[in-house]
C-alpha cells in the first residue's frame, strides 16, 4: 500500500506526515497566476453563457471539469513542496537494540528461529538494510535481556537471556548514548516483555529527549497449537497442613476444548492431580487445585500440564512457585461472653492442629472468667486485654456472644486497631449478645465487621430462625470453606449438613465485603449472610452469624469430618498473612545467578508501631553454606521499612535471616528463602507482542515494522529522527498523481462531450 | 479442710434464699420428729410424689420454640430399666421434674448462662438427643439399656456428647451400671478423677469429694451412705483424645441436694457442694 502511495505521490506517507506543505513560486509568478485564474474564471463564465446544442446541466459539468483542470494546473505552477526536517547523513547515531533472550530461539512455522532475521538484516556486507542504515548513520549495537549492554558484533549474541525487560534496556541504551546526536533507537525484538516495571516509566525519558524508537517485531503473534499455564495463585507462606485451593490459569490455542491433566508436584512426589477442561481458543480458564503442604520449610511446588502432541512451545506448560511452609503455632484469642457449646466444639475441632493455639477467655459469671489454652497462670489473668501489647500478642481475635458494653471505649478502639493497624484477623460469631443484639452498632468495631447490622428484633423473644447453609459462588471457590480433604463437590457436602439456627438477622454486607456462605429458612425475612469477610486496613475481618454450628459435629454420621475441617480451615485462614513485628519480604521469589533482588524488611515494636531507628542485620546463607551478614538501611521514604539488595552467585536455595533490635533490645526476626536458578519465563506469552511494540513506537514518535516492511527503516529515520538535522524542500509539482489527475479530468470532459454529442 | 470462702458463702446464700421462699411454710408447723440426726427436731413433712407424677410426660421444649432459643437445655437421659427406689416411678425420673427446675433456678444465678427454665427429658434412642450435648442420668444402678439405647448413647458420646451420671450406690448398683456402660463404650477404662482434673476447677475450686446424702438422711440425720457405698467417687471415661465423655458421681446423690436445697433442714454443706459440682460439670461440659 505504501509502495502504491509512493508511486503516485512520489514520497511515502511518513514523509507527508512529517513534512509541511509550502508553495515555492516567486511573487511575480503568483501574481501572474492570479491574473490567469481571473481570466480562467471569465472563460468559465462564458461557458455558462454559450448557446448551442448544450443544455444548462451540460455546461455546468463541463465548466466544473475545466475549473478542476485549471485548479490542478494552478497548484502545479505554484511549485508545491514538502518542507521536511531530515537528518544530516553521517552526523548522527542510531542505536540498534537486539533482543538476546531465549524466546528469540523459538521457531516459526517454517522452522526458522526468530533470531535468523537478526543475522539476515545486520550481517555486514550481506544486508541492504544494514547498508542503508550505515550509509546515513553511525550505528551502535546493543544486546538486551533483563538489561542492555553494548556489543561490537552479532557474534556476541547468545539468545540465552532468561528475562526480557524492554524498559530497562531502553533506559540503559539511552543513558549510554547520552550526549551524542541520536536520531533514534531501533528495537529488534519479539516484544515478549516480562519486566516487572511499568514500561511507561521508561518511555518518559525518551519522549522528553525526543528520541524516537523504531520497533521491529519478530515472530508470530500466535503460536499454535500450544497450551500455556499463565498464572498460579499461591500464597508465599502457608501454615503446615493447610488446605489450599490454588487457582491456575490455563490458555490453549489449536487444541479445542479438550481435557488435560494438571499435576502438582514437589521434589519427591505428586501432591495433587486434577483434570482441566480447556477453554475456547485463546481464552484463559481458571482451574482450581486442592492441595496440602505438609513438610515445613521452603518448597518449590511445580504445576504442570504434560506436553501434548504437536505443541509449539513445551516450556510454557509448567510453573514453579516458591512457598514457605511454616510450622509456627499461631495464637488466637477467643472471648466468649457466656458458656456456650461453641467453645467446647471449636476447641475440639482444632485440638489436633499443632499450628493453631486457641486461647479461650470464657466469662462464666460477672467478672469471672474461665481461661483455657493459656500459656501460663498470668496470661489473661485480669480478663480481656487492656493494653495493645497484650492484645497484639495474638494473631487473631474471636468475639463470641458478648455484648459491646462489656468493653471500655478504649478496648473497642483497640479491637478495631488490632485489625486495621496490627493486621490481625477478627472473627465475630453469632449469638444473642453479638452484632446488633449485643449493642455493637455505633461502636468503633461496627465498621470493622464485614456485615451490615440490622436493628435488633423487637419483643422479648427476639429473632430466631432455622436455616440451611449453602456456599455462594465466591464461597464455592474459596479454600477456607471447602469441606472434605479428599475433594469432590463441596456444595453437596454443605447441602448434607443439618440446619443450624441464627438469632441475628443479617442480610447485607458493606461495599467491598464478600459473602461466602448464605442461609435459607422459612422464618427468614431475607436470605441470611452466614459467613462474610473483607480486608480492613492491614488485617481482615470475618463474621460467622450462626450460633450453633456445633450441630454440624453432633448431628451428622460419626465419620463426617465437616465440622473439624471447617474450623481448622477457617482459623488457619483467619491467621493467614497476619504480619509479624519483623517481616522480611523479597520482591521476587526466584531469580537467576547474579540477578539482584531487593529485600524489604518492615520493623515494628510490640504495638506494631513502625520503628525507624532499629538495627537490622540480614544474614544470608548461600547453597554452599557460605554466610554473609549485611545491615539493612532504613529507606527514609516509609516508616519502619529497611531495604538491601542481594546478588546471589550460586544456584540453589538461599536462606535469608533477618534480625532487628533497638538499643540492644531484640525486636524480632524473620526468615525467608530465595530460589536461584534458570527461569523459563521467556517462554510464557512468547507470541509477538505487536500492540506493545506499536505503542512504544507511537508514544516516542517512531514506527513499527515487521521483517516484511522494514526496508524503509533508514529512509524513515532520516525524516523522523532527531539529532543533527537540516530543513529540506521536496518538490511536489511533479507528483505522478497530479498529472494523472489532469489527464483524468481532460479525458472525462472529452468523454462527456462524446456522450452528449457536443464534439 | 479448706475454710469456707467468700464465694462459697455467696453460693450458700444463693442456693437457699430463692428456694426457701418457695417451700411449704406451714410444713414447719406440722413438723414431724424424724430420727436423731443433726436436724432431728421439728422437721417439715415431705411431699411424696403421687401416682400421677409417675405418669410423666416427657417435657421437651414447646413445639413453637425450636431448640436454639437458649444456649443450654438441662436434659435428662430417659433410659430403660427397672423401677427406681421410690414410689414406682421410672428410675430415670427420680427427682423429676422438681430437681431439674430447682437446679436451673440456682444454676442461672450462679453461672451467667442462657438456660431454658424447664426440664427436658430425651430418650437415649431419640435422634434429637444429639441436640443436647450435655445430658444427666440418675439412678443408673437400675439401668438396663435396650440395644437401640446402647447405640444411641454410644453415637451421642462419640459425636461429642457429655454424660453426667449421679445417684447410685454400692457395689450392686455399680455393677449394673458398669455392665450397661461397658456395652456402650466397650474397652474404655473407668478411672477416678483426681482433684487436679479441670472438672474440679472449671467454675468453683473443689478440693474434696463429698458424699451427698439422700434427702431423708440429709434432713433427719444418720449415715450419709446407702447400701455399701461408704466412699463417694467421681469417676470418668475418656475418649481417644483424652476428652472426658462420662462423669460418674457414685455413692452420692447430687440430685437430691439440688431438689431439696430449699428445705430448711437439708444441710447446707451438701447442697452447696452439689451446686458447686453441678456448676462445674455444666461449665466443663460446655467448654471441653
Amino acid at each position: 500500500m505504501d509502495a502504491l502511495f509512493e508511486l503516485l505521490f512520489k514520497y511515502r506517507p511518513l514523509v507527508f506526515e512529517q513534512g509541511e506543505l509550502a508553495f515555492l513560486a516567486p511573487a511575480a509568478v503568483r501574481l501572474g497566476l492570479l491574473a490567469a485564474a481571473v481570466a480562467g474564471a471569465l472563460a468559465v463564465a462564458t461557458y455558462t453563457m454559450a448557446r448551442g446544442r448544450s443544455v444548462l446541466a451540460d455546461r455546468m459539468v463541463m465548466a466544473g471539469l475545466r475549473v478542476t483542470l485549471l485548479g490542478l494546473l494552478l497548484f502545479a505552477l505554484l511549485h508545491p513542496a514538502l518542507v521536511v526536517s531530515s537528518v544530516v547523513p553521517q552526523q548522527n547515531f542510531v542505536g540498534v537494540l537486539v533482543d538476546d533472550s531465549r524466546s528469540m530461539q523459538l521457531v516459526d512455522a517454517e522452522g526458522r528461529p526468530r533470531s535468523a532475521f537478526v543475522a539476515d538484516a545486520f550481517t555486514p556486507g550481506e544486508s541492504a538494510l544494514l547498508q542503508s542504515l550505515a550509509d546515513r548513520f553511525t550505528l551502535r549495537f546493543f544486546r538486551f535481556d533483563s538489561r542492555g549492554s553494548r556489543i561490537e558484533g552479532l557474534h556476541e549474541l547468545t539468545y540465552a537471556g532468561t528475562h526480557t525487560d524492554i524498559g530497562t534496556a531502553l533506559e540503559a541504551v539511552q543513558g549510554e548514548l547520552a550526549g551524542i546526536p541520536l536520531s533514534g533507537l531501533v528495537l529488534v525484538t519479539d516484544g515478549a516483555d516480562n519486566g516487572a516495571r511499568p514500561l511507561t516509566e521508561s518511555l518518559l525519558p525518551l519522549q522528553a529527549a525526543g528520541v524516537p524508537v523504531f520497533t521491529v517485531g519478530l515472530g508470530e503473534e500466535t503460536l499454535a497449537p500450544d497450551i500455556e499455564m499463565g498464572r498460579v495463585e499461591l500464597p508465599r507462606a502457608v501454615l503446615e497442613g493447610s488446605t489450599l485451593l490454588v487457582d491456575v490459569v490455563v490458555t490453549q490455542v489449536g487444541f479445542g476444548r479438550t481435557t488435560v491433566p494438571l499435576l502438582v508436584e514437589d521434589d519427591t512426589q505428586i501432591l495433587a492431580e486434577e483434570e482441566v477442561e480447556l477453554g475456547p481458543e485463546g481464552e484463559p480458564v481458571v482451574a482450581s487445585v486442592r492441595l496440602e503442604l505438609q513438610r515445613p520449610g521452603p518448597q518449590r511446588v511445580r504445576f504442570r500440564i504434560p506436553v501434548q502432541e504437536g505443541e509449539r512451545v513445551d516450556q510454557n506448560n509448567a510453573r514453579e512457585v516458591q512457598v514457605e511452609v511454616r510450622s509456627d503455632r499461631e495464637k488466637i484469642l477467643y472471648l466468649e461472653g457466656e458458656p456456650r457449646y461453641e467453645v467446647g466444639f471449636m476447641r475440639r475441632a482444632v485440638q489436633d492442629d499443632e499450628n493453631v493455639q486457641l486461647v479461650v477467655l470464657l466469662r462464666t459469671a460477672e467478672s469471672k472468667f474461665y481461661r483455657l489454652g493459656v500459656d501460663g497462670p498470668n496470661e489473661l489473668e485480669a480478663g480481656f486485654p487492656r493494653t495493645r501489647e497484650e492484645l497484639y500478642a495474638y494473631r487473631a481475635l474471636i468475639l463470641g456472644s458478648v455484648e459491646a458494653s462489656f468493653f471500655s471505649h478504649d478496648q473497642l478502639q483497640m479491637i478495631a486497631d488490632f485489625v486495621s493497624e496490627r493486621g490481625g484477623g477478627l472473627l465475630a460469631l453469632g449469638g444473642r449478645k453479638a452484632f446488633a443484639e449485643g449493642g455493637w452498632a455505633g461502636t468503633p468495631v461496627e465498621e470493622v465487621l464485614p456485615v451490615v447490622l440490622s436493628p435488633p428484633a423487637a419483643g422479648p423473644e427476639g429473632f430466631l430462625a432455622e436455616i440451611k447453609v449453602f456456599p455462594t459462588p465466591a464461597g464455592a471457590a474459596h479454600a477456607a470453606i471447602q469441606l472434605g480433604r479428599e475433594g469432590g463437590d463441596s456444595r453437596e457436602r454443605w447441602a448434607a449438613l443439618p440446619p443450624v439456627t441464627v438469632v441475628n438477622a443479617i442480610s447485607a454486607v458493606p461495599p467491598g465485603a464478600t459473602a461466602l456462605l448464605m442461609g435459607n429458612g422459612d422464618d427468614l425475612p431475607a436470605p441470611q449472610i452466614v459467613l462474610a469477610h473483607h480486608r480492613y486496613g492491614r488485617g481482615k475481618a470475618l463474621a460467622l452469624t450462626v450460633q450453633d454450628d456445633w450441630l454440624w459435629q453432633m448431628m451428622p454420621p460419626l465419620e463426617d469430618q465437616s465440622h473439624e475441617t471447617f474450623w481448622q480451615q477457617l482459623l488457619r485462614w483467619l491467621v493467614d498473612d497476619v504480619p509479624d513485628r519483623v517481616a522480611a519480604n523479597l520482591e521476587v521469589e526466584s531469580v537467576e545467578p547474579s540477578e539482584p533482588v531487593r529485600l524489604v524488611t518492615t520493623v515494628g515494636d510490640s504495638t506494631h508501631i513502625e520503628v525507624n531507628d532499629a538495627d537490622v542485620v540480614v544474614r544470608v546463607t548461600d547453597p554452599l553454606g557460605g554466610v554473609s551478614e549485611v545491615p539493612a538501611e532504613w529507606t527514609v521514604e516509609r516508616d519502619g521499612e529497611y531495604t538491601m539488595e542481594i546478588v546471589p552467585e550460586h544456584e540453589g536455595e538461599y536462606e535469608i535471616e533477618v534480625s532487628a533490635s533497638r538499643a540492644g533490645a531484640p525486636l524480632g526476626g524473620d526468615v525467608t528463602h530465595l530460589h536461584v536458578g534458570p527461569s523459563e519465563e521467556e517462554y510464557f506469552g512468547a507470541g509477538r507482542r505487536t500492540s506493545l511494540l506499536r505503542r512504544i513506537a507511537e508514544e516516542t514518535g517512531g514506527q513499527f515494522y515487521t521483517p516484511e516492511t522494514v526496508d524503509s527503516l533508514a529512509d524513515d529515520i532520516t525524516v523522523t529522527g532527531a539529532g543533527v538535522t537540516l530543513v529540506e524542500e521536496r518538490d511536489l509539482w511533479d507528483m505522478p498523481a497530479l498529472f494523472l489527475a489532469m489527464f483524468l479530468v481532460l479525458g472525462t470532459e472529452w468523454g462527456y462531450r462524446r456522450m452528449r454529442g457536443l464534439v | 479442710m479448706r475454710p469456707p470462702s467468700r464465694a462459697r458463702a455467696t453460693l450458700a446464700a444463693l442456693v437457699v434464699s430463692p428456694l426457701i421462699a418457695g417451700c411449704d411454710a406451714g410444713a414447719a408447723e406440722r413438723g414431724l420428729d424424724r430420727g436423731t440426726g443433726p436436724m432431728a427436731q421439728e422437721v417439715p413433712p415431705i411431699r411424696r410424689p403421687t401416682r400421677q407424677d409417675t405418669e410423666l410426660a416427657l417435657r421437651l421444649p414447646p413445639a413453637d420454640e425450636p431448640p436454639g432459643r437458649h444456649a443450654f437445655y438441662w436434659t435428662r437421659a430417659v433410659y430403660s430399666g427397672s423401677r427406681g427406689r421410690g414410689w414406682g416411678r421410672p428410675a430415670w425420673a427420680t427427682d423429676f421434674p422438681k430437681g431439674d427446675r430447682q437446679f436451673l433456678i440456682v444454676l442461672k444465678r450462679l453461672v451467667q448462662l442462657d438456660a431454658y427454665d424447664f426440664e427436658n427429658a430425651v430418650p437415649l434412642d431419640d435422634t434429637d438427643l444429639r441436640r443436647f450435648p450435655v445430658i444427666y442420668a440418675v439412678e443408673v444402678g437400675h439401668m438396663d439399656l435396650t440395644q437401640e439405647e446402647v447405640h444411641g448413647l454410644r453415637d451421642y458420646l462419640n459425636a461429642g456428647g457429655f454424660l453426667i451420671v449421679d445417684d447410685f450406690w454400692g457395689t450392686r448398683e455399680w455393677a449394673q451400671f458398669e455392665r450397661n456402660i461397658r456395652r456402650v463404650l466397650p474397652g474404655r477404662p473407668i478411672v477416678d478423677l483426681p482433684l487436679d482434673h479441670p472438672l474440679f476447677s472449671a467454675f468453683y475450686q473443689i478440693d474434696e469429694i463429698k458424699q451427698v446424702p439422700q434427702r431423708d438422711r440429709g434432713i433427719y440425720g444418720g449415715p450419709t451412705w446407702e447400701q455399701d457405698g461408704v466412699f463417694p467417687h467421681v469417676r470418668g471415661i475418656f475418649d481417644d483424645h483424652g476428652r472426658l465423655m462420662v462423669v460418674i458421681n457414685w455413692n452420692t446423690d447430687l440430685g437430691d441436694a439440688w431438689e431439696w436445697a430449699e428445705h430448711p433442714y437439708y444441710p447446707l454443706e451438701y447442697s452447696t457442694y452439689a451446686y458447686e459440682m453441678g456448676a462445674n460439670m455444666i461449665v466443663y461440659g460446655m467448654s471441653h
